[in-house]
Formats: structure tokens, C-alpha cells, sequence
């Protein structure tokens, strides 16, 4: 009889007569059983939401990002087209002879260039200046490094110069504040502007960030030793001026992320008017000659999107465009193949 | 692949030689047990043991493989296009605090979170279509063809998230920690998008951690930009106050899931899967029915 049990239970797998061994004695009693407490979270039956892609959201989603960017894309563009930018390049009108590496390393050149511009069109103040630069890799990774952050805000801190190698210490092992190759290599051209023949003076104040000013640069940090050694590499900095105040040095320290950037020179602050002529008087101080390089400069008006820049409103209104392609090619191939939604018989095994 | 399921003494070594082998602790002891790799109390136990376990074990570990490596590839790839542009010096595009905080907190808790508690369908539905436990063993969660439109997508979306600002950043003032934030945030947003896409049980515990990391990410790099060791130093909060940033951030994102978007509405309505189809029957019929006998429902 029991024999006849037991294989009863074998055959039929999951009949209601096996019960779990336990449970046979006291089944009443809660310590006896092994049945875990119900939770929601452990029985994975947390209440959730389940979104399916209908072709409702597939083609309101597409028709959404569509109409919303088209707006975005015309919006940029015209902001992009109200900024009134004039670009000179001057690197190679500036140096007439032929062996110009000889030229800019010759400290008895005279390096002083005249640069004429007509402005296209009304130009609103602030109008900025910008040096730009190509060809120069502010992100190579050992001039990157090549800095104490610590050196430029604490005094005490003026012998910690070991990242800096090779432009640490001088040869009397002196520590150069600010050290390392990117103090170092601080661009030194500058620019005298004249508006129709006026000598227009251009800001050199607030030209570095604030954050930068007070917090990372000291107001007790004056600089020492300074491209005093064999190689000069840019700009010397005036020694009884604390680096707080060296805002040329500031913005050149904070490393441009391509190898084609540019850097605020500074600002003028008086209006300019369509067909004025801006003459500027550049001294061609520094060599970018050498590694092939070039120099720029640039004036330019601001709105809220930078400078002038075509690309975002050309992509937005791509992708806007784009998307509402999307949505009505959809529409069309919803309605060409329509299919039951939730329909069993579009089972692999029902079909 | 086998499976063995045996609860006696004689069945120790059929369990053993099985892929998988089951044992049942019962009147004949408990050797069947100690030798497998599943016990249960009983045989119909095996029933849900591979018709909803097992399936929704294959669904989570085939989506956590194929996801993990798409998110890793995604970020290297940014760090290399950047490459291209250093002078080919390992200039690391993003700042070395977040590229290592990435891995750790940035995509971390969502791929876990989605791993443990995610599932396709519902123990009812899996339960009434025996059949569509055919979906593992057709490999049609993890397979080749998944692999590559992953490791695909993952270009796509490292081009997308490195080019859009270098186009738009290209001879401007932009510094390197600036650009490299706005890489860093868009690459977090755009990885946990995609999870987001296809995530599908939304509970509370996953919209907590998907955000909440999207969140945990904005404030990190807040919190490494306020140190004023690192080079970054004031960079978020300059970048963030130009609206060309938030205009890219738009369109970086939404550029780069429109393919992932586009496929996913295709897939699911012009060549549904078995899957597919069980969610729509969970969505839009109610399962009040029980065709295949009465141990099963």
C-alpha cells in the first residue's frame, strides 16, 4: 500500500495528496513552516508601470522633437547671424622675410605691424578682442601637466615645483613662480587699436573669471625668476604685480581644450560703426612660427549663444527635420501594415 | 543543455551529470539534494522554477552583458575621438576624478538595480504561454547579431556625444575642463537614456536610481570643480551659465537616441517578438483564461 502511494505520487507529479514534509505534523503551527514573509519587494511584485511604444507615442514623440527644434535651429541661426565678428590673420603678412623662425627669435627685429579692417556692420559694445590661435596643442598631455597649482596660490608652497620639470627651477636651483611650461609659454603680442584714427582703449580689466582671480591665483604670489633662464618662451611678467592681478596669465593658464582656440585679449567698450575703419597696431612678439602655427585676430560682438557659430542651428534644424521625416514615414508604414496589438494569434506558434 | 530532476539516492548521479540538476527534498532523503543545483520541495515546483525563473534569469543576464559593455564602450570612445585631437598624447577628454567616478557611481547602481528587478513579463503570462520560454533556448536575448547593434549603437553615440561640442566649441575660449564636463554629463545622460528606453518595469526603486544617479552625477561634478587644486576648477559653473551648453545637451541626447528610438518602434511593431507580443497581451487583454490544465494557472 505504501509502495502504491509513493509511486501514485511519481506518476502524477503534482497531485493535491504529497504535501511538504513538514507541514504533516502541526501544520497549523506557524515555527514549523519554512514559507518565507511575504514582501512585495522579495516576491518581486512591486507595483510598476509598463510603457509600450504605441504608434500614438512613436510618431507624437518623433513629431514633438520635430517641432520643437525647427524653432530651436531658426532661433540659433539668427543669433548666429547678429554677431558681427572680424577675423584677421596676421602671422604671415607681419614677418616679410622669408627665414621668419630667425625673425621672431631675433630680439632686435622690430616686430611692430600695422593690420587695417572695415567693419561690415554695426558693431554694439562690448566688442571683444580675441587672439586666435591654430596649431597649438594647449592639451598635450605633458603641458598640461607641466604646472603647480599650489605654487600660484600659497606661498608656502613656492618649492613644490617637481611637476613643472623642465621649467622647475632655475639653474641656481631657485624655484621660478609662476613655474612649468604653461606660465612659460604665456602669449605675448599685443594690440593698439584705432577706430578711424582714434587710439581706442581697450580694457584690459575682468578679463579672466572670477573664480580664478580669487581663488586659484594668490594676492601675495609675485612672480620670480621669470623666463630668466636661456630659452624665453613668451611674455616676462612685471614682478611687483601679484599673479591675482596678472589676468593675461590667468587666461592663459586655463588650457584650451582643441588645438585651434582663442583667448580674450580684452575689450573695447565704445560702439563701432558700419564702414568705420579699424586700424591695429600689433607688436608680432611670439613665435608660432616654429612649430607651424598660426596667429589671428579677432573682434567680435556677443549674444547669448558665444560667438559666431553656425553649427548648433544648422544641427538643430537637421535632427528637427530629420525627426519629422521619421514621423511621417512612420505614419505612412503604420497605416500600410497595420497588426492587432495584444493579438495571440500573432504567436510564432499560432501563425 | 539538460536538466535532470530526480529526488532519490539513485538519482545522485544522473543530477550530477546533468547541466542543470534538480533535486527534490522529500521521503526519499536528502542525497538527491545535497548533489544539485537547484532543491525544491516539490516536482511541480520545476514548472515556475524554468518558466519564470529561468526566463527572467536569461532576459536580465542577457540584457546586463549586452548593456555593460555598450556603456563601457560608449565612454572609452569619447576619450578616443578626443585623442585624435591631444596631438595623439593620452590627454584624458574628461577629468580623471570623473572618469574614475564613471564606472563607479555614474552607471553603477541603475545597471544593478535594473539587473535584480527588471522583467519582461509577468509570472501569470509566462505561466499561461508555456511557449514562450522558447525565447531562451533560441538564444534571442544574447547573440551575435544583439553584440554588434550594441557595440554599433555605442559608436554612434560616442560620435554623437564628442562631435556635437567639438563642432559647436571648435575655435572658441573653451577650456578643457569645461568641454570635458559637458562630454562627462552628456555621455552619463545619454548611457542612462538608452537604459532608460529599455527598462520595462518602471517601479519606484528603478526611477530612484536612474535619476537619482543622473542627479548624483550633476552634483559630483559640482562638488570635483569646487577644489581648487584641480585644474577644473570653477569650470561647471561657467559653463552652465552659457545656454549654448543646455542647447547642446538637448540636442546630443536626443541625436543620439533617435537610432536606438527608430529601431526600437520597428522591431516591436513590424517583426514582434514572442515577448513582444506577451507584453501587449498583458497590456491590452486581461488573462482570465486557463487553456492548458489545471496545475498550471
Amino acid at each position: 500500500f505504501i509502495f502504491d502511494f509513493f509511486n501514485a505520487r511519481l506518476h502524477f507529479g503534482c497531485s493535491r495528496m504529497q504535501m511538504y514534509p513538514l507541514e504533516m505534523e502541526g501544520n497549523s503551527n506557524p515555527k514549523t513552516t519554512n514559507k518565507p514573509k511575504y514582501s512585495k519587494f522579495t516576491q518581486q511584485e512591486l507595483p510598476a508601470c509598463k510603457p509600450l511604444l504605441t504608434p500614438e507615442i512613436v510618431i507624437a514623440a518623433f513629431a514633438l522633437i520635430g517641432a520643437l527644434f525647427v524653432p530651436i535651429g531658426l532661433a540659433s541661426l539668427h543669433a548666429s547671424r547678429q554677431v558681427v565678428e572680424l577675423v584677421h590673420r596676421y602671422d604671415a603678412s607681419c614677418v616679410p622675410v622669408d627665414d621668419k623662425v630667425g625673425f621672431i627669435q631675433n630680439s632686435r627685429t622690430d616686430k611692430t605691424c600695422t593690420v587695417t579692417m572695415t567693419v561690415p556692420k554695426y558693431m554694439k559694445s562690448p566688442i571683444h578682442v580675441y587672439y586666435l590661435i591654430d596649431g597649438f596643442y594647449q592639451n598635450h598631455r605633458r603641458y598640461v601637466r607641466s604646472r603647480s597649482d599650489k605654487q600660484l596660490r600659497y606661498k608656502s608652497a613656492a618649492h613644490l615645483t617637481s611637476d613643472c620639470v623642465p621649467e622647475g627651477d632655475t639653474a641656481d636651483h631657485a624655484p621660478i613662480v609662476p613655474c612649468g611650461l604653461v606660465a612659460w609659454s604665456l602669449f605675448n603680442d599685443t594690440y593698439t587699436v584705432r577706430v578711424n584714427g582714434v587710439v581706442t582703449q581697450v580694457n584690459k580689466k575682468d578679463i579672466a573669471w572670477k573664480s580664478d582671480k580669487n581663488n586659484k591665483f594668490g594676492k601675495n604670489i609675485y612672480p620670480s625668476n621669470f623666463q630668466k633662464g636661456r630659452l624665453i618662451g613668451g611674455a616676462t611678467l612685471n614682478e611687483s604685480i601679484p599673479l591675482s592681478e596678472q589676468e593675461d596669465l590667468i587666461v592663459w593658464m586655463r588650457t584650451a581644450a582643441l588645438p585651434t582656440f582663442r583667448k580674450l585679449y580684452g575689450r573695447i567698450e565704445k560702439d563701432i560703426n558700419a564702414n568705420d575703419n579699424v586700424t591695429v597696431v600689433i607688436q608680432n612678439n611670439y613665435n608660432t612660427y616654429s612649430f607651424g602655427g598660426s596667429k589671428a585676430l579677432v573682434l567680435s560682438t556677443a549674444s547669448w549663444i558665444g560667438g559666431k557659430n553656425n553649427f548648433i542651428g544648422i544641427a538643430y534644424l537637421t535632427i528637427g527635420g530629420l525627426c519629422l521625416s521619421l514621423a511621417m514615414g512612420f505614419l505612412v508604414l503604420y497605416m500600410v501594415k497595420r497588426r492587432n496589438f495584444g493579438d495571440p494569434s500573432n504567436l510564432s506558434w499560432n501563425r | 543543455m539538460t536538466l535532470a530532476i530526480g529526488d532519490g539516492a539513485n538519482d545522485v548521479s544522473m543530477i550530477q551529470m546533468a547541466d542543470v540538476g534538480v533535486g527534490i527534498n522529500g521521503q526519499e532523503g536528502g542525497q538527491a539534494v545535497m548533489a544539485s543545483d537547484f532543491s525544491m520541495g516539490q516536482f511541480r515546483f520545476l514548472v515556475p522554477l524554468l518558466l519564470v525563473h529561468g526566463h527572467w534569469n536569461y532576459q536580465r543576464m542577457g540584457y546586463m552583458i549586452l548593456y555593460n559593455f555598450y556603456k563601457n564602450a560608449t565612454f572609452v570612445l569619447v576619450l578616443f575621438w578626443y585623442v585624435l585631437y591631444t596631438s595623439f598624447t593620452l590627454t584624458t577628454a574628461i577629468t580623471e576624478w570623473s572618469s574614475l567616478l564613471y564606472t563607479v557611481l555614474y552607471t553603477s547602481l541603475p545597471t544593478i538595480v535594473v539587473g535584480i528587478l527588471d522583467k519582461d513579463l509577468s509570472k501569470s503570462t509566462l505561466l499561461a504561454y508555456p511557449k514562450l520560454y522558447g525565447s531562451g533556448q533560441r538564444n534571442e536575448k544574447y547573440n551575435l547579431n544583439l553584440f554588434v547593434l550594441n557595440m554599433l549603437e555605442a559608436l554612434w553615440q560616442s560620435l554623437v556625444v564628442f562631435y556635437i561640442p567639438y563642432f559647436a566649441y571648435r575655435q572658441s575660449t573653451i577650456g578643457m575642463s569645461s568641454l570635458g564636463d559637458l562630454w562627462a554629463l552628456a555621455s552619463v545622460i545619454v548611457v542612462n537614456m538608452q537604459l532608460a528606453m529599455d527598462i520595462i518595469r518602471w517601479n519606484w526603486i528603478i526611477h530612484v536610481f536612474v535619476w537619482g544617479t543622473i542627479a548624483a552625477t550633476v552634483i559630483c561634478l559640482f562638488v570635483i570643480d569646487s577644489i581648487w587644486v584641480l585644474p577644473g576648477y570653477g569650470a561647471i559653473y561657467h559653463i552652465m551659465g552659457q545656454g549654448l551648453f543646455w542647447l547642446l545637451l538637448l540636442i546630443i541626447v536626443v541625436t543620439a537616441m533617435v537610432p536606438h528610438f527608430a529601431i526600437k518602434a520597428f522591431s516591436e511593431h513590424f517583426v514582434p517578438s514572442d515577448i513582444q507580443i506577451g507584453r501587449e497581451i498583458e497590456k491590452f487583454e486581461a488573462l482570465n483564461q486557463c487553456v492548458y490544465g489545471p496545475f498550471i494557472c
